[in-house]
C-alpha cells in the first residue's frame, strides 16, 4: 500500500511544482522582442531585414520590372490566357480594384517601411561604434524613402507611417498628400547622404549595402520626379564625382559574374542558392530569367516566356545599336548558349536576352544568382541629360547623352532642338533601360502623365484613361482600412 | 488549484489503513473448504479404479463413467491437465475428493446429483491467519453454481456473474457453467453479457441457479463511453451517439472513418477517395471557421492521432459525444463534440481466433467527359479567331484529328483492395487479452496511388490482486501511403491532339506556342516517374492501474504514451519533356516525429444508498504534453537513378527542421445522481491550462449540466404497455476548442536571410503583429433530447434538438497591410461569433420477427449554420484558389464558408444588349472588351457598372439534411444489408470548371462547352469561346454553384453464415462469406466527378470517391 502514498506523493508534487512552468512553452524558432537590439549584430541583421523586401515578387523580382508591360514595351506572353491576367488587365488599362499585381506592389513596401522604423526607432539609443550606428541609420533612411518612393508614385497619397506600431496604435490611419510623403522622402533622403559611407569604403560582404551614392542617385531621380531640374543636375554631378562608371559592355550590368560593378548604384542583391522556396517571400534567387526565358524552349531553367517584346518596340532601335543584341531574342540574332531562336517561342517574334543566365549558372529554375539593376550610373547620365535639356542648358544635356550613346556603338548627337533633344532623350532612356521597370514610372513622370495618354494611344492602348496613371488602392485594403479613400475613378 | 492538489492528497493519505484493512479481507478473504454435502448418496458412491501418469480430467471421467455421478468443473479454473496417479478400491467419491483434490487445493460441492469443483484460492497458511476473522469471514460465505443459458438452451459462455453490491465476480465457461462464492443469504447475483438483457437473481437459500439470459432487442443497458468512465445507455442524460459497430463489420474500406458515413444523426462525415487519407468529422454543423474538427480519443487517450492509424477489425465501439453536457468533460478541447474509440478486448472464458478477409476491386463512379480531338481543335479555332489572333494550321482541319488521346481515361485504372486479419483473444477469470495483427493493402484509382497499412493490437487486463487491477492498450501502426504525383485538373486541360508518348516511347509535351499548344506538363509522365510516398510508424499505448480502495471507490491512473514517426519522400528523376523539363535528378526527404505523454489520475465513487440512491462521483487531474519536431532536405543532380539517398545528390542541398510543443493541465469533476430511476442529473466541471493561451487567460473552466426524467418510471405511465422506456434530457453547457496554433500569444521575430555580393547574412524581422491576449474558443450548448422505446423494444427513437453558439471564436485580426506587419500571417482574436441550431432524430425499428427478420434504422438531421459577428464586421475571404480568387466569404448573417461571387443573368445576344447593359469591361479595343457571346453579370447595386461591390452570396456549402437508412434482412442462413445515406440543400463550387469550361486558354475542355455560344441565340448559358476571356466569363460567380445534394446506396452487403452442424466438425464457431458493394449508386445532379467533395465545398482538383465491389470472409474458432 506504500504504492498509494507515492502515487499521492507524485501528484501533490507534479501538481504544485508544474504548475506553473508546466505551462510555459516559446517558441522554439525565434528570438522574443524582449532580447532583441542588445549588440552590433543584433543591428545589422535588423537592417539586413529591412532590405529583404526589396528582394520579393512584390518589387523587383516580378512586379516591378512586369510594369515595362504595362507601358507598352512588351506583353506577358507566357502561358496565355489568364496567366499572368493581373499584369494583363493592367497592361489593358481594365485594372479593377482586386487586381493581384496593385495588391501585390502595395504590400511590398509596408514590410521595409515597419523593419526601417524598427531600426529607427531603437538603434539611436543602443550602444555600438558610432560609424557603424551612423552607416545603420543611414541605410534604413536609405530605404524607407525608396519604399515610400514606389508607393507614392504608383498609388498617390499614402498613409505616411514613420513609426513602428503595436497593436494598441491607430492601425488605420487615412492616407497623406503625396506633397507631405515627398516631403519625408526627400528629408530621409538628406539623411541617408549625411549618414552613408561612399561606396568605396564598403568592401566584401557588405558590397551592395546602400552608399552616399545611392542616396544621391535616388533623390537625383525624386527631384526629378518632382521637376525640380536644378538640383537633380547638382546630384547627378555628385554621383559623377564618386567616380562611378559605365561598364564597356553593357550586358555585364546583368551578369551575375559582375554584380555590384562600377556602374551600379544601388542593386537587389541575390544569392540563387537557398534553402527557401522559390515562390515564397524569401527567395533569395532571381526569378527574371526564369520567368523571361523563352517557353517550351529549353534556353534556360525555366523558361516561361514573360514579357514579349513588341514589335513597335524593336523597332525603335537604330541601326548598329549594340544594345538590340544584347536585349532581344529573335530570328536571325546571335544564338544564346548554343541555341537558336525560333519565332514560334513567342506570340510577339520576340523574346527578352537581356537577363538570361545559362543552365550553367543557374542549372535550375531557381537557382538564379544575378543582382537586379535599380539605378544604375547610365540612367544618373540620362537624368542629368533630361535635367539639362529641362532647363534648356542643351550642350550640357548633350554630354551624358552622348557617353551612353557611345557604349552603345551609336554615333554622338549635335545640334538639336529642345523639343527633338528632349524627345531623343526620352527614346534613348527608353532603350538603355528597357525592361528594367523604369518606362512605366518616365511615362507618367514626363509632362504630368499627358505623354503617357499620348504614346499609350499611339501604340494602341485605347482603355487608357487618365486614371490609370495610378493604380487602385486594393480594395482588401479599404476593406481592413475604412479610412482609406479610393483613387479617382476606380 | 493547489488547495485542491492537497485535498486530494489528503483523502489518500487518510484513506491508507482503512483501505489496509479492506484489502486484506478480500485478498486473505479465508479459504473456503467443501461444506458438507447435501447429498450422502452421491458421496457415499465408490468405485474402483487404477490410473498411472493420467490427467486428473481422464481420471475424474473414469469416476463419473463407473458412478454415474456428473462432475462440473472449468478447465479454466481448475489444472485438470495434472497428471497424476491413483489407485482405488472401493473408494467413495468423498475419500476421492478429500485424498485427491483437496490436496491440488480444488474445493468441492454437490448440487443435486452433481458434483461442482472449484479452486481454493490463496489457502492460507493456518499459523499466519487470524482465525477469529478468518472463521467471521467464512462463515457467511457460502458458493453458488449453475449454468447459464440463451433462450435457445444453448450454453452461454463469457457471462459476468457478480454478487450485487459487491466486488466478487465470476465468468461462465464454455459450458456456460459458472461457480461463485456469495457474502450472506441475502445475496443477490447479477447476470451480464453483451448483447443479453442484465438479469438479476436472488439466491436466498439457493446454491445452484440455472439462469436463461433474453437477447437484447434493445440497448438500454447497454454501456456507453463517456470519457474517464462509463455509464449505461439508459442512465444518459446528454446526447451521445454509440455506434453500432456490428452493421461495419463486412464494409470494404480502409478507414474506420469512411464507415462512420451515416452512423449517427448529427455527425457529417466526408471522405476522401484518397487512399490513406483520413475522413473529416462535423457534428452539429461547422461551429467556427477555424479547426471545427472533433477531439478523438482512442481507450480514453485524447489524441491527434490519424484514425487510419487503427485497423477497423480491432474497434469494438464507437460512442461520438454531441453536446457539451456530455464534451464538456473534455474541458477546452470538447466544441466540436468528441469522438471516442475503444479497442477489442478479451473476454474471460470465451477463446476465439478471428480470420477475416476481404478482397475487391475499386473503380471511379463516374469521369467527367472531355472533349476529343477535332472537337478541341474546331473550338480552339474559334477561340483564336474570337481574339483576333492567328489559327494553329496544324488545327487547319478538326476532322481529321479523331478522337486523340483520352488523358482522363489514362489516369483512372481499376484497382484491387485487400485486407487481412487475424485475431485471438480470451482469457481466465483474472486476467485476459486480445491480440491481432492486420494487413491492409489498397490499389489507388488513380495511377500510382495507394496505401497499405500494417497493425498490431494488443490490449489486456489482469487482476493482480482482487483490489488491483492492471491493464494496457497498445496499437502498433505502419503504413504507407504512395501520394503519387497526379494532378487530376491538369490532366483533365492536357490537349487530346497531343500523344501521350512521342513516336521514340518517350513522354510528349508541348512544343511551339503555348497559346496554340498549351503548356501542360506530361500529367501520366509525370504520374509514373515522379514518386511521393509517406510512410508512417505510430505507437499508441497506455498502461493503466485501477486501485480499489473502498467497496465503492476506485483509483485509476493511466499512463499513456503517443508516438508518430512519419516521412515523406518525393523522388523525381531527371526528364527532359516539354514546356519545364526537370534538368536534375531530385530527391526530397521529411522527418518529422510528435511525441505526446499522458497521465490521468482519477477516484470513482460509485454507490447505491437506501437502494433508490445512485451516486457516481468523479475527480482527477490530466497532464498531457507534446513535442513536435521536423527535418527535411533535398538534394540533386544523382550520378545514378538507382541510388535514390540524399548522400548520393550532388548539387543544390537543402536543410532545414524546426520544432515545437504543447502541454495542457486539467482538473476534472463529475458528479451523476439517480433517484429512483426516474430522476437523473449529471453535472461536470473541468478546469483547463493550457500553454497556448497567453499567460494572463491560461486557465478556463468549463462546466455543464443536464438533467434527465425517466417518464415511463413513473406509476401514472405503466398501464401504457406499448411504452417501454421514455425519457427526456435537457442539457447546457461550456465548451472550449484550444486548436489555434501553438504561439499565437507570442511576440516573436523571425531570423530570415538576405545576401550581399553573393555572401548569406542573417537578417531579423518581425514576423506577425502580436496578441498577447488570444484564448480559447467558447462553445455554449443547449440541448433537449427524448429517448423512447416502444412497442416491446420493436421501436426506438431518439429525438434532439439543440443550439450551439460559439463565442469567443478566433477571427484572423484584420491588419492593415500598411502596418507592415503581415496581413496573411495574422493573429487571431477572440471576436467572432457562430451559430448552429438542429433537430435529429433517429429511429430504429425491429420490422419483423421470426423466419424473416428485418430491422431498420433511420436517421436524419437539420442544421442550420451562421455567422453572428465578426470582427468590426469585415467579412472574411476565404476559399482561395491561387491569385486573389476567393470563393468563399465569412460574413455576418451567412452561413460559414458561403460562396461569395457575381450572379449570371444570361448572356450578351448583341452587341447593343452589351451597349444598353451596365459598364462591364468597356474600351474600343474589340478583343479586349465585353462583346456578343459574353456573360451578363447582374448590377446588384444598379450602379451602372460591374464591380467587386456586385459580388454577393451565391450559395451555402453546408448541408441542411443529412441522413440515412440501413435495412439488414436475415433469413435462414443469408443476412442482407442495405445501406444508403445523402445530403441536401448543400452548394458545391466545380472550380475545375472555371479552367475546363473557360474556353479561354489552350486547354482542353469538358464536352459542356459544346453547346457554347457561336451567334445571336445560339446559347444562353455556356457563353462563346475567346482566348484570354477579356470579360472575365469565368470570374467567381453563380456560373460554376451546382446544387450538392446526393443519395447514394452506400453499401449492399449479402452474406451466407455456413450451418452450425457444417463447422462444428472443424472446431469453427462461426463461418461467414459475404460480397459488399460500397458506393454502389449516386443519385445526384452534381456534374464533377462525385458530390463528396471536402467540407467548404469546393471541388477543385479533388481525388473523387471510389466504388468498390468485395467479397469477404470472416472466420471464427
Amino acid at each position: 500500500m506504500r504504492t498509494l502514498q507515492y502515487i499521492a506523493a507524485v501528484i501533490l508534487v507534479t501538481g504544485i511544482s508544474s504548475c506553473k512552468k508546466y505551462l510555459d512553452k516559446a517558441p522554439l524558432d525565434s528570438i522574443n522582442t524582449a532580447n532583441f537590439f542588445k549588440t552590433e549584430s543584433d543591428a545589422i541583421a535588423a537592417i539586413n531585414g529591412a532590405y529583404q523586401p526589396l528582394q520579393w515578387p512584390k518589387l523587383y523580382n516580378l512586379r516591378i520590372w512586369t510594369s515595362d508591360i504595362w507601358a507598352g514595351n512588351s506583353i506577358v506572353g507566357a502561358g496565355g490566357g489568364t496567366d499572368g491576367i493581373e499584369t494583363q488587365d493592367i497592361a489593358n488599362f481594365v485594372t479593377s480594384t482586386d487586381n493581384a499585381a496593385a495588391l501585390d506592389i502595395w504590400r511590398g513596401p509596408a514590410p521595409g517601411i515597419l523593419r526601417c522604423n524598427l531600426v529607427l526607432k531603437n538603434v539611436p539609443a543602443m550602444n555600438i561604434n558610432q560609424n557603424l550606428k551612423n552607416r545603420i541609420l543611414g541605410e534604413a533612411y536609405f530605404l524607407r524613402s525608396h519604399y515610400y518612393f514606389i508607393l507614392v508614385r504608383l498609388f498617390g497619397d499614402v498613409p505616411l507611417i514613420t513609426e513602428p506600431q503595436t497593436p494598441e496604435d491607430n492601425l488605420r490611419p487615412s492616407r497623406t498628400p503625396k506633397a507631405q510623403v515627398y516631403d519625408l522622402i526627400i528629408k530621409d533622403l538628406q539623411q541617408a547622404i549625411n549618414l552613408l559611407p561612399d561606396r568605396s569604403a564598403y568592401n566584401g560582404a557588405d558590397m551592395g549595402r546602400a552608399s552616399k551614392g545611392a542616396a544621391m542617385g535616388m533623390l537625383a531621380k525624386v527631384n526629378l520626379t518632382l521637376g525640380k531640374y536644378t538640383e537633380t543636375v547638382n546630384l547627378c554631378r555628385q554621383v559623377t564625382g564618386l567616380g562611378y562608371a559605365l561598364n564597356t559592355n553593357y550586358s555585364d550590368n546583368f551578369n551575375p559574374a559582375t554584380k555590384n560593378s562600377s556602374e551600379s548604384i544601388f542593386e537587389v542583391q541575390y544569392f540563387g542558392k537557398t534553402s527557401y522556396s522559390f515562390w515564397s517571400n524569401e527567395n533569395q534567387a532571381s526569378w527574371v530569367s526564369t520567368f523571361t526565358g523563352p517557353r517550351n524552349a529549353d534556353f534556360v531553367a525555366g523558361g516561361y516566356g514573360w514579357d514579349q517584346p513588341t514589335t513597335e518596340f524593336v523597332n525603335q532601335y537604330e541601326a548598329n545599336d549594340n544594345r538590340k543584341d544584347k536585349t532581344l531574342l529573335y530570328v536571325g540574332g546571335p544564338s544564346f548558349d548554343n541555341k537558336q531562336y525560333q519565332s514560334s517561342y513567342s506570340v510577339t517574334g520576340y523574346n527578352l536576352r537581356k537577363f538570361l543566365v545559362p543552365k550553367s549558372v543557374s542549372p535550375d529554375y531557381d537557382t538564379n544568382p544575378a543582382n537586379w539593376p535599380v539605378l544604375r550610373y547610365s540612367d544618373v547620365l540620362l537624368m542629368e541629360a533630361e535635367a539639362s535639356c529641362e532647363l534648356n542648358n542643351l550642350s550640357d544635356a548633350l554630354v551624358p547623352l552622348n557617353k551612353v550613346r557611345q557604349r552603345a556603338g551609336l554615333p554622338a548627337l549635335s545640334g538639336l532642338n529642345q523639343a527633338d533633344l528632349r524627345e531623343r532623350i526620352r527614346k534613348e532612356r527608353r532603350i538603355e533601360l528597357a525592361f528594367e521597370g523604369q518606362r512605366w514610372f518616365d511615362l507618367i513622370r514626363y509632362d504630368n502623365g499627358q505623354y503617357a495618354a499620348s504614346f499609350l494611344k499611339s501604340i494602341g492602348k485605347t482603355n487608357f484613361a487618365p486614371k490609370h496613371l495610378l493604380l487602385p488602392i486594393p480594395q482588401k485594403e479599404i476593406d481592413t482600412n475604412p479610412n482609406l479613400t479610393q483613387n479617382a475613378g476606380y | 488549484m493547489k488547495n485542491k492538489q492537497r485535498i486530494v492528497a489528503s483523502m489518500l493519505i487518510a484513506m491508507r489503513f482503512t483501505a489496509i484493512q479492506i484489502v486484506m479481507s478480500i485478498v486473505f478473504a479465508g479459504t473456503l473448504f467443501a461444506s458438507e454435502a447435501n447429498s450422502q448418496t452421491v458421496l457415499q458412491k465408490s468405485f474402483n479404479i487404477t490410473a498411472e501418469h493420467v490427467q486428473l480430467k481422464k481420471l475424474i471421467v473414469a469416476i463419473e463413467q463407473q458412478t454415474k455421478v456428473k462432475f462440473s468443473f472449468s478447465a479454466n479454473m481448475i489444472n485438470a491437465e495434472k497428471v497424476i496417479t491413483y489407485t482405488a478400491r472401493n473408494k467413495r467419491i468423498a475419500d476421492f475428493l478429500d485424498e485427491v483434490l483437496k490436496p491440488s487445493n480444488i474445493g468441492y460441492q454437490v448440487i443435486n446429483d452433481r458434483i461442482i469443483l472449484f479452486p481454493l484460492i490463496n489457502n492460507p497458511p493456518k499459523e499466519s491467519t487470524n482465525k477469529t476473522e478468518e472463521k467471521a469471514t467464512s462463515k457467511a460465505e457460502r458458493t453458488v453454481s449453475g449454468t447459464v443459458t440463451n433462450e435457445k438452451g444453448e450454453p452461454l459462455p463469457g457471462v459476468t456473474v457478480t454478487e450485487k453490491g459487491y466486488t466478487n465476480t465470476t465468468i461462465t465457461d464454455e459450458k456456460g457453467f459458472f461457480s461463485i462464492k456469495v457474502s450472506g443469504r441475502n445475496s443477490i447475483l447479477v447476470f451480464s453479457s453483451i448483447g443479453y438483457e442484465s438479469t438479476q437473481q436472488p439466491v436466498a437459500m439457493a446454491s445452484a441457479v440455472d439462469i436463461v439470459l433474453k437477447a437484447t432487442t434493445q440497448s438500454l443497458n447497454d454501456i456507453v463511453v463517456v470519457g474517464y468512465g462509463s455509464q449505461k445507455k439508459k442512465d444518459l442524460t446528454g446526447a451521445v451517439s454509440s455506434v453500432n459497430t456490428n452493421e461495419l463489420k463486412s464494409l470494404p474500406v480502409a478507414n474506420i472513418g469512411e464507415a462512420l458515413q451515416g452512423r449517427s444523426s448529427g455527425v457529417q462525415v466526408v471522405s476522401s477517395g484518397a487512399p490513406g487519407s483520413n475522413v473529416t468529422f462535423r457534428i452539429r454543423g461547422t461551429g467556427t471557421i477555424n479547426n471545427s474538427d472533433p477531439l478523438l480519443v482512442i481507450d480514453g487517450v485524447p489524441t491527434d492521432i490519424p484514425l487510419n492509424t487503427l485497423s477497423p477489425d480491432d474497434i469494438a465501439s464507437i460512442e461520438i459525444l454531441k453536446d457539451a453536457s456530455a464534451s464538456a468533460i473534455y474541458g477546452s478541447r470538447g466544441a466540436n463534440g468528441v469522438v471516442i474509440i475503444t479497442t477489442k478486448r478479451g473476454i474471460s472464458g470465451k477463446s476465439a481466433l478471428e480470420f477475416k478477409m476481404f478482397a475487391g476491386q475499386q473503380k471511379a463512379d463516374h469521369l467527367v467527359k472531355m472533349l476529343n480531338a477535332s472537337q478541341f481543335a474546331s473550338l480552339h479555332n474559334e477561340m483564336m479567331a474570337n481574339n483576333g489572333q492567328p489559327q494553329n494550321p496544324a488545327y487547319a482541319n478538326p476532322e481529321s484529328l479523331g478522337k486523340g488521346t483520352d488523358w482522363l481515361g489514362a489516369l483512372f485504372q481499376t484497382a484491387p483492395i485487400q485486407s487481412y486479419s487475424l485475431a485471438y483473444s480470451g482469457g481466465g477469470p483474472k486476467s485476459t487479452y486480445y491480440v491481432s495483427g492486420t494487413m491492409l493493402d489498397q490499389k489507388g484509382i488513380v495511377y500510382n496511388t495507394g496505401y497499405k497499412r500494417y497493425t498490431v493490437q494488443f490490449n489486456s487486463e489482469s487482476k493482480v490482486f482482487d483490489w488491483l487491477k492492471f491493464g494496457n492498450n497498445l496499437t502498433l501502426n505502419h503504413d504507407a501511403k504512395y501520394n503519387g504525383n497526379y494532378d487530376i485538373r491538369n490532366t483533365m486541360a492536357a490537349l487530346p491532339v497531343q500523344p501521350i508518348y512521342n513516336a521514340d516511347g518517350t513522354y510528349s509535351g508541348p512544343v511551339g506556342q503555348a497559346s496554340w499548344y498549351g503548356d501542360i506538363i506530361n500529367p501520366i509522365g509525370k504520374a509514373t516517374v515522379v514518386d511521393n510516398t509517406t510512410n508512417g510508424y505510430n505507437v499508441l499505448g497506455n498502461i493503466y492501474t485501477e486501485i480499489t480502495l473502498f467497496k465503492d471507490l476506485k483509483f485509476k491512473s493511466t499512463g499513456g504514451v503517443q508516438a508518430v514517426f512519419w516521412g515523406n519522400r518525393t523522388w523525381s528523376p531527371k526528364y527532359n519533356w516539354q514546356p519545364i523539363p526537370q534538368p536534375n535528378s531530385y530527391l526530397f526527404q521529411q522527418s518529422n516525429k510528435s511525441l505526446t505523454w499522458l497521465w490521468d489520475n482519477y477516484l470513482t465513487y460509485d454507490k447505491y444508498f437506501a437502494s433508490r440512491h445512485h451516486l457516481t462521483l468523479l475527480a482527477g487531474s490530466s497532464a498531457q504534453n507534446n513535442r513536435y519536431d521536423y527535418m527535411n532536405g533535398s538534394v540533386q543532380n544523382f550520378a545514378s537513378d538507382n541510388t535514390q539517398q540524399l548522400s548520393n545528390g550532388t548539387s543544390q542541398q537543402t536543410i532545414s527542421g524546426n520544432a515545437s510543443e504543447w502541454a495542457l493541465l486539467s482538473f476534472i469533476g463529475r458528479a451523476n445522481y439517480t433517484y429512483d430511476n426516474k430522476y437523473l442529473v449529471t453535472a461536470t466541471l473541468r478546469r483547463d491550462g493550457s500553454s497556448r493561451f497567453g499567460e494572463n487567460h491560461r486557465w478556463g473552466w468549463f462546466p455543464s449540466g443536464s438533467l434527465a426524467w425517466r417518464i415511463s418510471e413513473e406509476k401514472f405511465m405503466k398501464p401504457l404497455k406499448w411504452v417501454n422506456d421514455l425519457k427526456v434530457r435537457i442539457g447546457y453547457g461550456i465548451t472550449g476548442n484550444q486548436n489555434i496554433g501553438n504561439y499565437s500569444f507570442a511576440s516573436v521575430l523571425q531570423t530570415i536571410q538576405y545576401n550581399f555580393n553573393g555572401q548569406t547574412v542573417n537578417a531579423v524581422v518581425p514576423q506577425a503583429i502580436p496578441n498577447p491576449g488570444v484564448r480559447w474558443e467558447e462553445v455554449q450548448q443547449s440541448n433537449i433530447g427524448i429517448d423512447a422505446l416502444l412497442l416491446d423494444g420493436r421501436i426506438s427513437v431518439t429525438a434532439d434538438a439543440y443550439i450551439k453558439n460559439t463565442n469567443n471564436m478566433l477571427v484572423p485580426m484584420s491588419v492593415p497591410i500598411s502596418t507592415g506587419y503581415s496581413d496573411i500571417i495574422v493573429p487571431s482574436i477572440n471576436a467572432g461569433k457562430v451559430q448552429n441550431k438542429g433537430i435529429e432524430l433517429n429511429i430504429t425499428t425491429h420490422n419483423t420477427k421470426g423466419s424473416i427478420e428485418w430491422n431498420t434504422s433511420f436517421n436524419i438531421s437539420y442544421n442550420s449554420n451562421k455567422v453572428v459577428s465578426l470582427n468590426d464586421s469585415t467579412p472574411l475571404y476565404t476559399g482561395s484558389i491561387g491569385l486573389n480568387q476567393n470563393l468563399s466569404i465569412q460574413k455576418n448573417g451567412l452561413p460559414v464558408n458561403s460562396f461569395y461571387g457575381f450572379v449570371t443573368n444570361g448572356i450578351f445576344q448583341t452587341q447593343k444588349e452589351v451597349g444598353d447593359y451596365a459598364v462591364q469591361v468597356p474600351g474600343s479595343d474589340p478583343f479586349n472588351r465585353t462583346s456578343p457571346g459574353d456573360i451578363r453579370f447582374r448590377d446588384l447595386n444598379n450602379d451602372g457598372k460591374i464591380d467587386d461591390n456586385d459580388r454577393t452570396y451565391i450559395g451555402n456549402p453546408n448541408p441542411r439534411f443529412i441522413f440515412a437508412m440501413n435495412n439488414s434482412f436475415t433469413w435462414k442462413h443469408f443476412d442482407l444489408g442495405i445501406f444508403m445515406q445523402g445530403v441536401e440543400g448543400n452548394a458545391i463550387f466545380n472550380a475545375n470548371r472555371i479552367y475546363q469550361e473557360g474556353m479561354a486558354v489552350a486547354q482542353n475542355q469538358t464536352i459542356a462547352v459544346l453547346n457554347r455560344w457561336t451567334g445571336a441565340g445560339s446559347s444562353n448559358t455556356m457563353p462563346r469561346a475567346i482566348f484570354n476571356d477579356p470579360n472575365k466569363n469565368t470570374r467567381v460567380s453563380d456560373r460554376f454553384v451546382e446544387d450538392g445534394s446526393y443519395i447514394k446506396i452506400k453499401n449492399v452487403t449479402i452474406g451466407y453464415t455456413l450451418p452450425k452442424r457444417l463447422i462444428q466438425k472443424v472446431k469453427m464457431q462461426t463461418a461467414r462469406i459475404y460480397l459488399s458493394a460500397q458506393n454502389l449508386v449516386t443519385f445526384t445532379k452534381y456534374k464533377g466527378f462525385d458530390p463528396e467533395v471536402p467540407v467548404n465545398g469546393i471541388d477543385l482538383n479533388v481525388y473523387p470517391v471510389t466504388r468498390t465491389l468485395s467479397a469477404g470472409i470472416n472466420l471464427i474458432f
